[in-house]
């Protein structure tokens, strides 16, 4: 089991993979022996961090449940290692004009409930995302206008305007396909209505989903007779089903439960680089925050070592910009931030900051770990001469004053993968001058202009060159301070077999995962 | 006693219709804006489309006046139709009944328990008031109280789960899931139940009619059994409802430690999501039942009460 606890020779590794074109947090994904023999009688259970709250509507995110559960597929796929878009029910596509984007249907594929995936099913099935009352962040009528039926074979996806990420899109589980008859007046009905390799059979409301093998799965076939998923949102619970032996596979282990975890010789623990860093919101709009000088001290302030180490127990690398350094956008700079309090003294004497003015750090509570994270950075932040005040609140009171620009530093994340398998949603929405989701109220021209180049870019590597460059203003312009790099943290049992951990639990069982006999 | 089921009857209509407008007002009250928090529920992360929040409300009828949306709702209600869900759009009866059922059991099994222990603690540390039985039971029943759900929670699925693998983690499947959620339920009524029995028991012993019985020719240990513990139980009547009717909204931190599908659960997720349909059939449910059962508890004091006076006279 690779250890957590070597930040440089996993910098190092990632920076290579960066610099070989591969994809985000490629090789720092890890997977479980495929030696060993699968018993096909086994069984299976997940913990799974989330429940279903919406009815299984596709466009909700239990369109996780079904796509990690092995029923729910979409056209193409994303895989993580090789950090590309791959075939799943759509053979091929192709960019037909500007606007048009052809992809061919899978052949010979059938719903569990053996009637045929056709280009008409796939439209309807699109075209119900589409007209979904809240939409899907990756598939709606802002970015997608109409999906039709070129041939028998061919479904056409346009767009408003050229967009090269249209089969990343595709890629998202909410545009996952059901057949026909799935679509009922009364909600989204998957049983026995996907074509994955588990077709659902039961399912105990607000706990468990139980899935059995599809016999006449098309991608081959199937490892395990069954499985079931478990809705276990408490974390410590599902560390603990993973030891005890009543999970196999428990999903989004909190640090606190680590320690045990590993010390357990029947589990292993997997980590991944998430598309997740922790940081610390600056107020780019508000005085004293408005000044970059006092920006840079405070980043110069923190100690940022001793953070991952102490509250975060290793469990996550020290950041070195507003991306991790395994993600193919990251670029060549990656320097890492070092405490430097003599220099972010100077820093605030030049800017004319005074202890007058205290700044004040809301630290959301849906992330246990925040308040000691905003107790560090206040003690860092004493060290320079900032009197900080700290104040715990549920993101959904801290919003309406952080939209509006009425507070000084937030401690919060953002998954930048939010949508699709690219940043762009996320460097759109949090940075741009017209930015939807611009916390830091940060607006510069020169940003905007690289975005919205890159938005059209078809070619991969310009496109991340671009994102690039527009991490490096952010980090130029010191608009935050980006903390630690989180990881993604499963736990298997040792008898496991083929499981590649998904940093964003898209897809956990598969036709291959396995399980050797007790 | 029509008087009196008239007036408690009256007491439960009013004890529903207050607290579901308390709850209905709650999301309104509360920083963050409601139709956000549906969404942000179906689809987590940040950003919220703009476009949907404005679609949002107006298809759930958010826009129209506070006053309007309350009495359509009441409306609806006493036709007998609690609305469907804003967040999963399914009928809130679908989902209340099944989490009530769960609750009830939970609460049912910790109750008994609390009362299975707590009886014979109860009545052994009553009848030796100071003795070294009676100080080592309510020096340990008091410890018990300041042991919070929370706390006590993962202890025992340390032990119970991980050390001596006797009893599952977590889940709501059958009788073994069910033990370590009602004992963590139990500790905190052992604690009550046992001080209600144990000063019961004291006072009841100390009474006049006790050494009359013995006059009489009783034993000592038929004096206990026919004067003293039936007049001590009488005060765990109402405690034991009112324990009930706590535990049934109470629940929360234990049944999302133990992944119990209940009605703690199903009331906070609500709240926090702001299903404002589903908290209000929710919050009905649960002060009806919990009035219903606190009245009951008033009839049973009553009829203890007088059996017990009765049998003295």
């Amino acid at each position: 089991m690779r250890s957590l606890l070597r930040p440089p020779a996993l910098i190092a590794a990632a920076l290579t993979l960066t610099l070989s074109g591969c994809g985000f947090s490629g090789t720092q994904t890890q997977a479980s022996q495929p030696s060993a023999a699968a018993d096909t009688s086994q069984r299976i259970v997940v913990d799974n961090f989330r429940a279903p709250v919406a009815n299984w509507a596709v466009e909700s995110d239990a369109a996780y449940i079904l796509s990690l559960s092995g029923c729910l597929e979409t056209l193409t796929t994303f895989n993580q290692a090789e950090g590309k878009v791959l075939p799943s029910l759509a053979t091929e596509w192709k960019q037909t004009s500007p606007l048009d984007w052809d992809f061919s249907i899978r052949q010979g594929v059938k719903f569990q409930d053996g009637t045929d995936l056709t280009a008409e099913s796939v439209v309807s099935a699109l075209n119900h995302v589409l007209d979904a009352k809240v939409p899907a962040r990756a598939f709606n009528r802002t970015m997608i206008s109409s999906v039709t039926t070129v041939d028998a074979q061919t479904v056409r996806v346009s767009t408003p305007a050229e967009n090269p990420l249209v089969p990343y899109r595709l890629a998202s589980v909410n545009t996952g396909i059901l057949s026909p008859a799935a679509y009922k007046a009364e909600g989204l009905d998957p049983f026995g209505h996907c074509t994955g390799p588990f077709t659902p059979v039961s399912e105990k409301a607000k706990q468990s989903l139980t899935l059995d093998r599809n016999e006449n799965y098309w991608g081959g076939d199937v490892q395990l007779a069954g499985a079931e998923i478990r809705f276990i949102t408490n974390g410590a619970t599902r560390a603990a089903q993973v030891q005890t032996g009543e999970a196999d596979i428990s999903l989004s282990i909190p640090v606190a439960s680590l320690a045990a975890l590993k010390a357990d010789d029947g589990v292993s623990v997997l980590g991944a680089d998430s598309p997740r860093t922790a940081t610390l919101y600056m107020n780019n709009g508000r005085a004293p925050l408005d000044d970059v000088d006092v920006r840079k001290a405070i980043r110069d302030a923190l100690d940022l070592d001793a953070l991952a180490a102490s509250v975060y127990e290793g469990a996550a690398l020290p950041a070195t910009g507003p991306f991790a350094p395994s993600e193919p956008w990251a670029g060549e700079k990656q320097d890492k931030q070092q405490q430097n309090l003599e220099q972010a003294r100077k820093r605030l004497a030049e800017a004319g900051y005074t202890a007058d003015r205290p700044l004040e750090i809301i630290a959301i509570v849906e992330r246990a770990e925040f308040a000691d994270v905003a107790a560090v950075v206040q003690e860092n932040l004493k060290n320079i001469g900032i009197p900080v005040t700290i104040q715990s609140k549920e993101y959904a009171s801290a919003e309406p004053d952080v939209l509006a620009g009425n507070y000084d530093m937030l401690l919060s994340q953002r998954n930048r993968l939010i949508d699709i398998a690219d940043p762009i949603g996320f460097l759109t929405a949090d940075y741009t001058c017209k930015g939807t989701y611009n916390l830091s109220h940060f607006c510069d021209p020169e940003y905007d202009r690289i975005i919205a180049e890159a938005a059209t870019t078809v070619d991969t590597t310009e496109r991340y060159k671009l994102y690039a460059e527009a991490g490096q203003i952010l980090q130029d312009k010191a608009v935050n301070a980006w903390l630690v790099n989180e990881q993604a943290t499963d736990a298997i049992r040792k008898n496991v077999l083929s499981y590649e951990q998904d940093p964003l639990s898209r897809y956990v069982l598969t036709a291959k995962t396995g399980k050797a006999a007790s | 006693m029509l008087q009196f089921i008239t007036k408690r009857t009256a007491t439960l209509v009013a004890a529903v219709v207050v607290s579901s407008f308390a709850v209905f007002l709650i999301p309104y009250f509360t920083p963050g804006d409601p139709v956000r928090k549906i969404i942000r529920s179906r689809v987590a992360g940040d950003a919220v489309d703009e476009s949907a929040v404005q679609g949002l409300s107006e298809s759930l009828g958010l826009n129209d006046p506070l006053a309007v949306q309350y009495f359509r709702w009441l409306g609806d209600f006493f036709s007998g139709d609690m609305g469907l869900s804003f967040v999963s759009r399914t009928p809130v009866a679908e989902q209340v009944l099944p989490a009530l059922s769960v609750t009830l059991s939970l609460v049912t099994m910790a109750l008994v328990l609390a009362a299975a222990v707590s009886l014979p603690l109860g009545i052994l540390a009553g009848l030796r008031p100071g003795s070294t039985a009676d100080k080592a039971i309510t020096a340990v029943t008091q410890a018990l109280i300041a042991m919070p759900e929370y706390w006590v929670a993962p202890v025992l699925v340390l032990v119970f789960a991980l050390k001596l693998s006797v009893l599952p983690t977590a889940g709501w499947n059958d009788l073994s899931s069910a033990v370590l959620p009602a004992l963590t339920l139990a500790l905190r009524p052992i604690s009550f139940f046992t001080s209600a029995v144990r000063t019961g028991i004291i006072d009841a012993a100390s009474a006049d009619h006790v050494p009359a019985a013995r006059a009489r020719g009783l034993s000592q240990g038929q004096a206990i059994l026919r004067h003293v513990v039936p007049n001590g139980l009488v005060p765990l009547s109402t405690l034991f409802a009112v324990w009930f009717a706590g535990l049934l909204g109470g629940s929360v931190i234990v049944e999302v430690i133990f992944a119990v599908p209940g009605m703690g659960r199903l009331l906070f997720d609500a709240v926090v999501n702001s299903d404002i349909p589903l908290a209000q059939g929710g919050v009905v449910v649960v002060v009806a039942l919990a009035v219903g059962v606190t009245t009951l508890a008033d009839f049973v004091h009553r009829f203890l009460s007088r059996t017990v006076g009765a049998s003295l006279a």
